[in-house]
């Protein structure tokens, strides 16, 4: 089992957050979105297993590159 | 029997050298879940159709002659779906398949002779890179070099590698000479091994983070596929080999389109969100417009706002260069320049037109892009896209703004420019505009500012586009296909026989 981590690719402001911790996601499925020069611009799970830190909630600035969550695979 | 002496002798000496390291080192090797040498060489071929060049080629060392059965490279030519290939594989039971005098004037007979008779090269890396003693001190060092075209690439025949194993020193080095790479997940790919990098740093590596697949393809870029086995490594070289020529004086090999390739064009609306502020997965709709099931992504990992593939349209081989607006809403960076100039430099060189597929809202602006030498990197990419004389068609999707539009075919950057009646082209998003022009922001005056914005977008669509003639044609997204499976068919480069001048061979091999 490995952690890896899910970084924002761009400075922006997160908009939705669409899963919890604890939920299974897929490889590049979207976790959160974030709003960024007027668009809806997801952030996507670095591989397949199960999220398990979320360090960011709607509303939140982030900045690229920045840590959002975790996943377990 | 007359000649009795010699056959047995001869048969002696061939069993040595096929036996490679011996028994223990082999089945040690093989315990590893990997293909040794010469296995990977027969899974590559056509049966049957292997010659070996340099088979008892042995160390220049006389106390190691018994030990160095091919000196460690096994060498030859061999035929993949009919197609004289050269193969270089890396005997690791063999001292390590340490690069020697020898060896090394092997593979340069190779690379010669698939150069003279137009074969793409083949490389099974794996190797601890300079084999010591024999290179050590002035001897052993001057000894090198006497070969100076061995790291010269003009791209006259394609190179494809494997890094199934240590790959350090000369196996390194034609890794990033070549054209493409898979990389077995448990392999290490650097310049020096994770051990004397070490030692000669005096600190602590973490072999993966040095020389691990997914540093080589998702931080670097060099390595195009990460896989778990050699068999999936090897059919992954032949596939990649399958959309290119066997040297630059010939076209890529056309092929039959599967039937239905051209149902999925239906899908296009549905895959392209009408709103603006909606982004898309562009891999999906160059997958509904390519041939089913031919499209090769190539450096999938890497940069990933450029999608770069190898594909086919109607049986014939495109070069696939994409902005993904799933990834920071399609913005170019410094890295996904330097893919896309990879990527042009590999269709001029061999023949394979070139499809740009363009949603951008621009290059991604900001210190960091300035530190890593963006300008320079933006400017590169359009002098190699302006560098390329292989027909080359435009599709502006949704935006385009700014110098990526030129970087991305705009106006006369590609023969034939087309756009989608959802093309919206400007010098930048209208939404940006209006605060650089006006100094308003949607927050202070939202009415003023959306009514700026309508001003600003005004003028900017397919039709103004098409109406200056910047833009050849207006299609529906679903003609996509239909129209680039007839501009195939136009430019031909009928003059020059589908060759073209390969003002790119010659660029730098890596960024």
């Amino acid at each position: 089992m490995a952690n890896e981590s899910v970084r924002s690719d761009i400075t922006g402001k997160v908009w939705k957050v669409l899963h919890a911790i604890g939920d299974t996601v897929e490889e590049e499925e979207p976790i959160l979105i974030i709003e960024s020069m007027k668009m809806e611009i997801p952030v996507l799970a670095p591989c397949a297993g199960r999220l398990t830190k979320l360090l960011v909630a709607e509303g939140d600035d982030v900045a690229e590159g920045q840590e959002v969550g975790v996943v377990e695979s | 029997m007359a000649f009795e002496d010699y056959i047995s002798e001869h048969e002696r000496q061939t069993q040595r050298v096929l036996a490679m390291g011996g028994a223990e080192r082999v089945a040690r090797h093989r315990s590893t879940d990997r293909l040794d040498a010469r296995q990977r060489i027969d899974y590559l071929f056509d049966p049957e159709t292997f010659v070996e060049i340099g088979r008892f080629a042995r160390s220049e060392r006389r106390e190691d002659w018994d030990k160095t059965p091919a000196d460690g490279k096994v060498t030859g030519y061999g035929r993949i779906d009919g197609r004289e290939t050269a193969v270089v594989s890396h005997d690791i039971t063999v001292k390590s398949a340490s690069s020697s005098p020898i060896n090394v004037r092997k593979m340069g007979h190779i690379r010669r002779t698939a150069q003279a008779n137009g074969m793409p090269l083949v490389l099974f890396n794996e190797s601890s890179g300079a084999r010591i003693p024999d290179t050590m001190g002035a001897i052993g060092t001057g000894t090198l070099g006497q070969d100076p075209q061995q790291f010269v690439r003009i791209r006259d025949i394609p190179y494809a590698s494997a890094v199934l194993g240590p790959a350090f020193g000369t196996a390194c080095w034609f890794t990033q000479l070549s054209d493409f790479v898979v990389m077995r997940k448990d392999a290490q790919l650097a310049i020096s091994s994770p051990k004397v990098t070490s030692i000669a740093i005096n600190q602590d590596i973490d072999p993966m983070e040095l020389a691990g697949w997914k540093m080589q393809s998702e931080v670097t870029g060099k390595v195009d596929y990460g896989v778990d086995t050699d068999e999936e490594a090897i059919d992954l070289v032949k596939r990649f080999l399958s959309y290119l020529p066997g040297h630059h004086g010939e076209a890529p090999p056309r092929t039959q389109a599967p039937a239905g390739s051209d149902d999925a064009s239906a899908s296009l609306l549905d895959l392209v969100p009408e709103s603006r502020s909606r982004v898309y997965d562009v891999r999906k709709v160059v997958a509904a417009i390519c041939d089913k099931g031919s499209v090769m992504p190539l450096k999938d990992r890497f940069a990933k706002t450029a999608y770069t593939a190898l594909a086919r349209i109607d049986g014939r081989v495109v070069g696939i260069l994409a902005s993904n607006p799933l990834y920071k809403a399609g913005a170019l960076d410094p890295d996904s320049c330097d893919k896309s100039i990879a990527f042009l430099v590999l269709c001029d060189s061999f023949n394979i037109p070139i499809v740009l597929l363009v949603d951008t809202p621009g290059f991604l602006i900001g210190v960091e892009g300035e530190r890593r030498r963006a300008p320079g990197k933006v400017i590169n990419f359009m002098t190699a896209l302006q560098l390329c004389t292989v027909p080359k068609f435009s599709i502006v999707m949704r935006k385009s703004y700014g110098q990526a539009y030129l970087n991305m075919g705009g106006t006369r950057n590609s023969d034939e420019m087309l756009a989608w009646y959802t093309a919206d082209v400007g010098f930048m998003d209208p939404n940006v505009g209006v605060n650089v022009v006006h100094g308003v922001r949607h927050e202070e005056d939202p009415e003023r500012f959306a009514k700026l914005v309508s001003e600003i977008r005004r003028d900017s669509s397919a039709y103004d586009l098409a109406g200056i003639f910047a833009a050849q044609a207006v299609l529906d997204p679903r003609e996509s296909r239909t129209w680039l499976k007839r501009l195939l068919e136009v430019h031909q480069r009928r003059p020059q026989k589908a060759i073209g001048k390969h003002l790119l061979g010659n660029w730098p091999t890596t960024y």
